[in-house]
This record gives C-alpha cells, sequence and structure tokens, in this order.
C-alpha cells in the first residue's frame, strides 16, 4: 500500500533493545581483553 | 517562523504544515531540542505526500538521529528502503559501545546532523562503560562499581582509540555531567566511583 508509505516508516523502529546482553561477539572480546589486562597486572 | 503561531494550524493545506514542521523540526535538531524535533519532524513523516520517497528519506535524514539520541533505533529494513544504510554502521556502535563510526559518515550525511551525531558519540562511551561495568559485575560484584580509568584506557586501546588517562577522564566528567553516567571521581587513584543504584541511566528517561 503505497498510502501508508509515511506511516508505515513510523513503524519502523526499536525502543527498548536490550543493552545488557554481554553475550554478543563484541562482549565477549572485550571480556577477554579486559581479563588478559588484570593479568599482567 | 514562530508568527505563524497567531494563526490556526490546522486551518493551513496539509502540504504546507507539512513543509512547516520539516523545517521548524529542522530548526529544532540545530537548537538541540531533540523532544521537540521527534515531534515534528514525526508528524512531517506521518502527513507526507507517501508516494514521494525523496521526501521521506529528507525527513529520515533529521528524524534517525533525534531517534537515537533519545534511545530509539530505526530496523534495518528502514534504512535501505531508504537509502540510509550510513546510519546502520552508528546504530551498531550505539548498541555496542563501539566508538569511532562517526568519522566515518560521508560528508553530505554530516551536514546538518553533526550536532546529533556528536551527542550520540557520548552515548555510545556511555554503551561501552555499561559494557564494562557489567563484565566486571560478572566477575567481581563487590568491586563493580569501582572502575579503573586505566580499564577504559585498555578497552578503548583494544578499540584501535588512542586515548591516553587524562582524556579518558576528560570524556567521563562530561559523561557525569551531562548525566549519562552517575558517580564521581576518586581523582588520586584514578578510578571512577559509580553510583550503586542505576549508574546508566536510560536514554529515553532523560529530557
Amino acid at each position: 500500500e503505497v498510502k501508508e508509505e509515511g506511516k508505515e516508516a513510523m513503524q519502523q523502529w526499536e525502543d527498548d533493545w536490550d543493552d545488557d546482553d554481554v553475550n554478543d561477539d563484541f562482549s565477549l572480546q572485550l571480556r577477554k581483553e579486559l581479563e588478559n589486562n588484570t593479568q599482567k597486572n | 517562523i514562530e508568527t505563524a503561531r497567531i494563526f490556526d494550524f490546522e486551518e493551513f493545506p496539509k502540504r504546507d504544515k507539512v513543509t512547516y514542521m520539516y523545517y521548524t523540526g529542522r530548526l529544532e535538531v540545530f537548537n538541540e531540542n531533540f523532544p521537540a524535533a521527534d515531534h515534528k519532524l514525526s508528524y512531517a513523516l506521518m502527513h507526507c505526500n507517501p508516494r514521494n520517497e525523496a521526501n521521506i528519506r529528507m525527513i529520515l535524514k533529521y528524524l534517525i538521529p533525534v531517534k537515537l539520541s533519545i534511545g530509539i533505533l530505526p530496523n534495518d529494513q528502514l534504512l535501505e528502503k531508504y537509502g540510509l544504510v550510513e546510519y546502520s554502521n552508528v546504530v551498531q556502535a550505539l548498541k555496542r559501545g563501539i566508538s569511532g563510526y562517526f568519522g566515518r559518515l560521508s560528508r553530505s550525511m554530516k551536514i546538518g546532523v553533526f550536532l546529533v551525531l556528536e551527542k550520540l558519540e557520548l552515548q555510545v562511551y556511555q554503551r561501552l562503560l555499561k559494557k564494562i561495568y557489567i563484565i566486571q559485575k560478572q566477575r567481581d560484584p563487590n568491586k563493580a562499581h569501582q572502575m579503573k580509568l586505566e580499564v577504559i584506557v585498555k578497552a578503548l586501546k583494544w578499540l584501535e582509540i588512542d586515548m591516553d588517562l587524562d582524556e579518558v577522564e576528560c570524556i567521563v566528567a562530561i559523561l557525569i555531567y551531562k548525566n549519562l553516567v552517575k558517580g564521581y571521581f576518586a581523582h588520586k587513584s584514578k578510578v571512577v566511583v559509580l553510583s550503586k543504584q542505576d549508574p546508566f541511566p536510560k536514554l529515553n528517561a532523560k529530557p
């Protein structure tokens, strides 16, 4: 439906994304990195 | 522009209302009134000619960073459909806490939204600190609220961002000042002591 484009665009958002998740690749690597550092200290 | 207030807004033709909301919305972006910008640009988006994709894209170009700044993320389809995939790096950076992505936006993209992007960059640092905090908490819940500046420096180095202790201290100070982080410095020991209660306030909770 062409008519609803603008309204449709209004619906394609997420507002309660989970930023506490530390199990993604990025966080796992960050954890590794930080743990390496503690051993050195 | 504001003299238009003496007229009844609703009396104007729809296309003029959309145009008015689009430009005043952009003005609000420039003045860093992001909730007002959100309201006006959303209005423009809802009521604009649905066949005019170029217009929708123009509105979204400003609306997306505004929404991001209040913690609302666009999904990938939206970015793809309107040729705004450049923003997906910003979204990812914001989600994960990876800094250094904003510099890669093209110039044409930065024009007009630079101030919001600058604000967003601070939020990226907030994410990163939050990640570090959660990781620390899992390892040792009792000490998690004490974050060594050195740890932040190392995390940034891992992200290929070279900053020394003073620079990191400065950024954390701004984060605290902007209420993105609750806590205080133990300057001597180079540690940020985070509030035990809600140290990273939600983005959309703020005005």
